[in-house]
């Protein structure tokens, strides 16, 4: 692999990048994102909690160490911030997902989909929630309402379905932001076109609205979301926005 | 009546500042309640007539049809708005319960507006959010914003008492003291306004 000084070849940029997206400081951070940007609640990721939460267990016992054992102070700082920001990704992973179920505690409740994307300790967090919530609105509101109209979900008792404000669910006609891996453009590979067609920047933010409401996208190539092409992606992204 | 009651608790709601709670409307509440059963008895007693007039309570397109189902759809309105007025005043408690601390004492300003249920929803959700953390092991409501620096400047604003252990050493927070922190364990105290960060 030759390289000028200073210099990395593509080779080694792909090498680095591959090893880099394994880490699973980088697949808590496309979790985290993707939390943070859809609407929904998605599965849990419940392997890569438990490494994490090992690996930060490790990190701590590191830095202890380190730092009884006279460690160079500036170098334990450096592990302290690592430390810390990994904390964060995970805590706010799992922040993201408790408020969304805080949100929408009926629907995903209710729904199987969603229901079944929660952890054991989220199944029973969302159970007291419910169970807390009508109590609170059954104590205020309904027991003081005429009878046929004291469900929670239903407006009155002849109500088609769950109308209530309580059962609402989230919104999918919204901006999405999408990092965007791009593989194809017009139909040309890029993976064999490196170094003979102008490059697209690999890691661009692209804000899309959507046309038609979408399931989650997973746009990093392993795992597609059915009916939406990434080629489709990739020309709205450079073409449209 | 017919919802105009109802309007104005709504209304009252959303005047307030966005995040920040009113004194709960127990009057107006209560009337809008009132209002609803009135509405109620209304609406059977029509259905009464009808049924005694031999209709179908169902089918019959006479004026006391109209009249039941306008009784109806007012009550269900009414019933909207109180629900309306409940939820989204639990939504504040909880953004409250996440950002000051569990099962902490909020400030008597906050407290006084709670009504007793929502006293009561307050303390039952900490305890949810305390069980969950512990069966995590893990303190999810601590690092809010991404961290930054991992030690900060706080300067001490109420008289906390000495020998307060930290996670590291332990410190005596007297009052207009500075002291340089961990950010986690700093975190708790500056949400509940007991300190602030020193920033410049």
């Amino acid at each position: 692999m030759a390289s000028s000084a200073g210099e990395w070849s593509a080779e080694q940029i792909d090498d680095y990048e591959a090893l880099i997206s394994t880490t699973d400081v980088e697949l808590l951070k496309k979790a985290w994102r993707n939390e943070k940007a859809s609407p929904e609640i998605l599965p849990f990721e419940e392997a890569l909690v438990k490494r994490a939460k090992e690996q930060i267990q490790l990190m701590e016992e590191t830095v202890d160490d380190f730092e009884e054992s006279g460690h160079d102070p500036l170098i334990v700082s450096l592990y302290q911030m690592d430390l810390d920001r990994v904390q964060f990704l995970l805590r706010s992973y799992l922040r993201v997902r408790l408020q969304k179920i805080e949100k929408f505690m009926f629907y995903i409740w209710k729904t199987d989909t969603y229901r079944n994307r929660l952890s054991i300790e989220e199944e029973k967090f969302t159970e007291r929630c419910i169970r807390d919530m009508g109590k609170h609105l059954e104590e205020t509101v309904l027991s003081k309402m005429p009878d046929n109209y004291q469900s929670v979900l239903k407006q009155s008792v002849i109500s088609e379905e769950d109308d209530m404000v309580a059962s609402r669910k989230p919104c999918f006609n919204a901006s999405l932001f999408l990092k965007d891996h791009v593989q194809y453009i017009w139909g040309y590979d890029l993976q064999n076109m490196r170094g003979k067609f102008p490059e697209p920047q690999l890691d661009t933010f692209v804000v899309a609205k959507c046309e038609r409401t979408t399931r989650p996208l997973y746009l990093d190539g392993s795992r597609q979301s059915a009916g939406f092409d990434s080629r489709q992606v990739a020309i709205r992204t450079l073409f449209t926005v | 009546m017919h919802g105009r009651k109802a309007y104005e608790l709504v209304k009252e709601f959303a005047s307030g500042e966005k995040g920040h709670l009113k004194i709960f409307n127990n009057e107006l509440f209560e009337r809008v309640i009132e209002e609803c059963n009135e509405h109620h008895n209304a609406l059977q007693s029509l259905i009464r007539k009808m049924q005694e007039e031999g209709l179908e309570v169902q089918t019959a397109k006479n004026a006391d049809h109209y009249g039941a189902l306008i009784h109806h759809l007012s009550l269900i309105r009414n019933k909207r708005c109180l629900m309306a007025y409940v939820y989204n005043r639990a939504e504040i408690i909880r953004d409250l319960a996440w950002k000051v601390g569990l099962l902490h004492e909020l400030p008597c300003e906050i407290q006084e507006k709670f009504s007793d249920s929502e006293e009561q929803y307050f303390k039952d959700h900490s305890k949810s959010l305390k069980l969950y953390m512990s069966q995590l092991s893990l303190d999810v409501n601590v690092d809010l914003v991404p961290p930054k620096d991992p030690y900060i400047k706080v300067r001490v604003l109420e008289d906390l008492g000495s020998g307060i252990i930290l996670s590291d050493k332990s410190a005596n927070f007297a009052r207009h003291s500075m002291h340089f922190l961990k950010r986690t364990d700093a975190e708790q105290y500056i949400a509940r306004g007991l300190m602030e960060e020193l920033t410049g």
